[in-house]
């Protein structure tokens, strides 16, 4: 099968002298030596601490990092001959590694993963990211013991971050999941989760794999497929996450992997998202938010700035996109000077649903819609951090559930919008 | 006398009967001939018209701006004139082969001539149509390109790029229609590698600092300070 | 020549473990005794085996199973008289087959004539023939063996108005070998049996010989001291006889007692054997390479003494808390199983009466380094009773055919020191020795194949080991070697079927060999050596060089 093909015959040896395993840490890696050590370690720790009697292994998906990652990684294994760092282990643990691709690509790392996940019959594997220095090896528990005793399929994260991080997860990603498809997971896109054994295979053999070649993520997929299939979802608090250093997040590749999968979504789940109302909480470990609230320095006026240049120079991409009133209505603001400058909520909403509705019929070029989205979410950016500028936890947490009512109520409207299209 | 007229007349009279009775059926056939291609060239248009249907074509040629410039020339939508284009080269062709058939000297080369000139015609209608498209969707690109890269004048750039484009399409056309060929070639030429020139004196010279600039930020990885002003979005 | 290759016997040597009064019963009181014992020894001879260790068979109130002996010289009239116990030793030798007898050292049962002396009187010769105090506070901090019913190493007697010293039982007061006297008598008991003709002395207790203020009393330089004196003794006198220590500690700590050749001859591997257990239902080679790594190297003509299964409980003092637990939820789920700190099963129902199990277990049992020790019963799969108190349930009486109490005795079946086993799995119709001896594929005809193979290769007994570390840690694989003989054993320890890739670079060129159908295996080339096994197969290889 299809599958079968990511896999090297080197890789595939391997696989049959870890044999089958009860548990499954799979970790994507692309020259991550300076962060890899403690980290290898914390999840051996983790692993043993959590899981003494059970078959793990941890999957090393590595991009071809040319800095010695893969074999850090393969100094985690427990053997005849090499012993845990920390603690007692009963038995053999391996840590193997395999080269996916001569070129990181996030999605062969998913892939890899899963398929060896499905050869090696894991009960329930969790990925975990090299970047992710604050890990403890509290986290392989919180994100593995629900799916492993509790017969939970997904467990997404929840984590410790500063009130303005994340923002497009909190003003975006989080409200459409939630008011699209009813369940109230904050973080649809993360860098650590668990998934059962059967949510993977079962992902693995969707028909989409090898398709459009060089298409970004899955995981954001993975996880609407649980959300919108027959699973079960849930939720645990981890810690905190670390603020990247090493390589900014460019907003338009982040917002491919999450918009763009999102939106791409409205098509495949029409059934399941056009007949869900409202939305439900979903079962969480530890608390639903944790913020810390130490100040930052961000440059506002930019944020702004390019939020007007964005609404005066992209005039007729937008007009083929928004609707008259909503462009309208976005002008008038972008007119406004940076004191009384406010994206409101409702109206945030009804451009992400009107980009969308585009977006599913394809009015022009799907990836150029994603990007004029780009300047539209600056705009509303800033008016998430004037608003919150001085606010404590609980006035963020309600301001967002405040926007999620918003993108909830306003549902009926993105429906008929796609109604009258088709 | 008058028998050598009357016989003179009868035969010319008969002479042209006979030519007549000689071109008629022929007619007919031509007739007959026109007839049955109006019947196909209208069944053609009609396929072509559902498959374009099917296929959106209506969709890409607004994509391409095609539309927008019809609709201004007040001409009917893409796939209506495609069809009916189609429709009337079919009949013309079929009539000419009629015509051809009524064995006219000399016609017969240019109706040949015409009918080579088909194919250079359509191919050059398919290369306005996805230049046009083409030009349309990488100046697009490169505007949100340039919004979301902040940098100065992004319409100035996403127009220049689509005039680019356009150019190059055109001369491109000229050249296959056949028409004007070296003239459009030299054209092209010289406007082209003076923009080139220009530019790479602009952005060379003025442009030094900056170019350092955006060679150091593809090719040195550093931290980039100014970036981290914008919190991660995830 | 045969002189030398006779002293190192034990090396190559099967021994068969066998309680007197469970084998067989021939004067129909229900209790076997030495004249049974001889009449079977043919079965033995025939099963292949070279030695046979007895369980204490001295007279005894049986307290403690026999370990509390009342007079050293003697034979309890439960099995018989001196004379029968020297007919059974004559048949033996006649058959090729040794005898080990059991000596405790440290303690005598408190009915034995030298305590009631030495109890009567503070003024009685033989009163410093044990370790007296005024005070229980000396040697304070020892730790105490059993701890289910002892509180104390110190018990008081009221005749003799002080404490005494006890490792074990309250009723077996510790003897003194700081005394000479002590050890001069105890040598003679020795001596007697030796002369009488026995072979071998397993020594029972021998790290509490001796005691020292400020110190945990256990391994002591003094104990280590008496212990070459007796070998040095045995050496001079009667050079061939062995000497077996039952110590359960550590290899690391076990190691003192093979001296430099000048102590124990032998010593039990206590904590090779549960991890056995542990790394077939972990299905992992871990627990068996781990311990076998920290093992020491031993003087050359030292042996380690292996075993899967005996008189007492499977111990589990010497693995952490983590495995303990573990074998307990593998090995014992019902708590009627588990005693002190172990679990009280015979072979067969610990592995769930798998054949296939059981004869990977005995495999290894052959094959690793080290003699190995068969449990009677345990090679025609014989099942317990757990109902029964104390370790007695894996005592219960050989079974030799289906009929009248299993052959064991003509007694009454209520008469019998200890009833049989019914149950249609286990019970005596099902499993007897009389039915496997008359099938090719019973388990009896395979343990007498094995044995049969394992004897015809010195190397098992003498030969170094080198584990290979295949990849799949699901199979456990090494080399024995002695001189230019080289044996490749891999055993499957999964439950499922599996391929290893074997590095066999080193002994490029050879064929293979398979040692029990001697068929050919390909040759070893360049490329790692691919097997595919069964669940729980093992292979034995010879290697040839053709």
């Amino acid at each position: 099968m299809a599958e079968e093909s990511v896999l090297t015959d080197d890789f595939i040896r391997q696989l049959i002298n870890v044999g089958e395993v009860d548990v499954l840490v799979g970790l994507p890696t692309d020259n991550n030596a300076e962060t890899i050590g403690p980290i290898i370690r914390t999840i051996q720790a983790g692993i043993l601490k959590t899981f003494p009697r059970e078959r793990a292994v941890i999957i090393n998906a590595d991009g071809g990092s040319r800095d010695g990652t893969p074999e850090l990684v393969m100094g985690a294994s427990i053997d005849d001959v090499r012993h845990a760092y920390s603690g007692q282990a009963l038995r053999t643990l391996h840590s193997v590694s395999t080269q996916y691709a001569a070129s990181p690509s996030s999605d062969t790392a998913l892939r890899t993963i899963l398929a060896a996940a499905e050869l090696l019959r894991a009960k329930a594997c969790a990925v975990i990211s090299p970047e992710s220095t604050n890990i403890e090896s509290e986290w392989i528990a919180r994100l593995l013991r629900p799916i492993y005793y509790d017969n939970f399929d997904l467990v997404t994260p929840i984590y410790r971050r500063h009130k303005f991080e994340g923002l497009l997860m909190r003003n975006l990603v989080y409200p459409m999941t939630r008011a699209l498809y009813g369940k109230r997971i904050r973080e649809p896109y993360a860098s650590e989760f668990a998934f059962s054994g059967r949510l993977g295979s079962d992902f693995l053999a969707r028909d989409i794999w090898g398709q459009e070649g060089g298409r970004v993520g899955r995981e954001m997929e993975l996880a609407i497929s649980a959300i919108t299939g027959a699973y079960r979802v849930s939720q645990s608090f981890l810690g905190t996450k670390d603020r990247v250093e090493r390589r900014p997040a460019d907003l338009v590749p982040v917002m491919r992997q999450t918009v763009a999968v999102l939106f791409s979504s409205l098509d495949t789940t029409f059934t399941v998202w056009s007949n869900n109302h409202g939305s439900q909480p979903v079962p969480t470990v530890g608390p639903e938010y944790d913020v810390t609230l130490e100040p930052v320095r961000i440059n506002r006026k930019r944020l702004k700035q390019m939020f007007s240049n964005g609404i005066a120079e992209l005039e007729p991409v937008f007009k083929s996109i928004l609707s008259a009133s909503t462009l309208s209505a976005l002008q008038q603001i972008a007119s406004l000077n940076d004191e009384d400058f406010r994206y409101p909520a409702e109206l945030w909403a009804k451009t992400v649903y009107e980009f969308a509705a585009s977006y599913r019929k394809s009015v022009i070029s799907r990836d150029h819609i994603i990007q004029a989205l780009a300047p539209l979410y600056r705009g509303r950016m800033f008016t998430f951090l004037v608003e919150n500028r001085s606010g404590s936890a609980e006035d963020v947490e309600n301001n967002i559930e405040n926007l999620c009512c918003e993108f909830e109520r306003l549902k009926p409207y993105l429906l008929e919008l796609c109604n009258g299209g088709k | 006398m008058r028998e050598i007229i009357w016989q003179e007349l009868t035969q010319a009279m008969q002479e042209a009967v006979r030519g007549f009775a000689h071109l008629l059926p022929r007619l007919i056939v031509m007739l007959i001939i026109a007839f049955a291609g109006w019947v196909i060239a209208y069944l053609l248009k009609w396929i072509l018209r559902s498959i374009l249907r099917l296929a959106k074509f209506d969709k890409l040629s607004e994509n391409a701006g095609a539309s927008q410039l019809l609709n201004r020339a007040a001409l009917p939508p893409s796939t209506e004139l495609l069809s009916r284009f189609v429709f009337w080269v079919a009949w013309l062709g079929f009539i000419l082969i009629g015509v051809s058939l009524l064995g006219i000297g000399g016609l017969q080369q240019h109706i040949a001539r015409f009918f080579l000139f088909l194919p250079r015609l359509f191919v050059a209608m398919f290369t306005i149509f996805f230049g046009l498209l083409a030009a349309s969707f990488f100046s697009r690109a490169a505007l949100l390109a340039a919004v979301n890269a902040n940098l100065p004048s992004p319409k100035l750039l996403s127009i220049s790029i689509r005039a680019m484009i356009i150019i190059f399409v055109v001369s491109m056309v000229f050249e296959e229609l056949g028409l004007a060929e070296q003239t459009v070639l030299l054209a092209f030429g010289i406007a082209f590698g003076a923009v080139m020139l220009g530019l790479a004196i602009a952005f060379g010279m003025g442009g030094r600092d900056l170019a350092r600039q955006f060679l150091e930020k593809r090719f040195v990885r550093e931290k980039k300070n100014e970036k981290e002003d914008e919190p991660s979005p995830l | 020549m045969s002189e030398r290759l006779d002293a190192l016997w034990y090396k190559n040597a099967v021994i068969y473990q066998v309680h007197v009064r469970a084998f067989y019963d021939s004067n129909g009181d229900g209790i076997g005794d030495f004249d049974g014992l001889a009449q079977k020894l043919d079965y033995l001879r025939e099963l292949g085996i070279d030695a046979i260790w007895l369980m204490p068979f001295f007279p005894s109130p049986l307290r403690d199973d026999g370990y509390d002996i009342a007079d050293y010289t003697s034979v309890h009239s439960n099995y018989g008289t001196l004379e029968d116990f020297q007919k059974f030793l004559a048949a033996a030798h006649e058959r090729k087959i040794r005898v080990i007898v059991e000596m405790v050292l440290n303690h005598t049962s408190d009915q034995h004539p030298w305590f009631q002396e030495s109890r009567s009187s503070q003024d009685n010769p033989r009163r410093n023939w044990y370790v007296w105090s005024d005070t229980d506070t000396r040697y304070r901090g020892v730790r105490i063996i059993f701890l289910d019913t002892e509180m104390s190493n110190w018990a008081w007697d009221p005749i003799s108005k002080a404490y005494f010293w006890h490792r074990f039982f309250s009723h077996q007061p510790d003897l003194n070998y700081d005394n000479p006297a002590v050890r001069e008598q105890m040598w003679n008991v020795m001596k007697f049996w030796l002369d009488l003709g026995v072979d071998a002395f397993r020594l029972d207790a021998v790290p509490y010989l001796v005691e020292r203020e400020g110190t945990s009393c256990e391994n002591l330089p003094e104990t280590h001291a008496i212990i070459k004196e007796l070998r040095q003794r045995l050496d001079h006198e009667f050079p061939g006889r062995m000497l077996l220590a039952e110590a359960n500690q550590w290899p690391a700590d076990l190691r003192p007692y093979f001296g430099d050749g000048d102590e124990f001859h032998m010593a039990f591997h206590f904590p090779l054997m549960p991890r056995m257990f542990m790394a077939l239902k972990l299905e992992d080679r871990k627990p068996i390479t781990e311990i076998l790594q920290q093992t020491p190297e031993i003087p050359p003509s030292c042996q380690w003494a292996l075993f899967l299964r005996n008189h007492d409980e499977l111990t589990l003092e010497m693995v952490t808390d983590l495995e303990r637990d573990y074998m307990y939820d593998a090995y014992a789920r019902n708590k009627t199983m588990r005693l002190n700190l172990g679990i009280r099963r015979r072979l067969a129902p610990l592995l769930d009466n798998d054949r296939r199990r059981i004869e990977l277990m005995n495999g290894m049992l052959m094959s690793l380094p080290g003699t190995p020790i068969i449990y009677y019963g345990d090679e025609i799969g014989m099942g317990d009773n757990v109902n029964l108190g104390d370790r007695n349930g894996v005592r219960t009486p050989m079974q030799w055919n289906g009929g009248w109490n299993g052959g064991f005795s003509a007694a009454d079946p209520e008469a019998l020191y200890s009833p049989l086993l019914l149950n249609p799995v286990y019970g005596f119709q099902a499993i007897n020795v009389l039915s496997q001896k008359r099938t090719e594929h019973s388990l009896l005809s395979w343990m007498q194949r094995i044995i049969r193979v394992r004897k015809s290769a010195p190397v098992f007994g003498s030969g170094s080991i080198e584990f290979l570390y295949p990849a799949n840690h699901r199979v456990l694989a090494y080399a024995r070697q002695l001189g230019d003989e080289t044996i490749l054993v891999v055993n499957n320890l999964s439950s499922s079927a599996q391929a290893v890739e074997l590095d066999l670079r080193r002994y490029k060129g050879k064929v293979l060999i398979e040692m029990f159908g001697r068929n050919l295996f390909p040759r070893i080339g360049e490329l790692p050596y691919l097997l595919t096994m069964g669940p729980y197969q093992f292979f034995w290889f010879r290697l040839r060089r053709i």
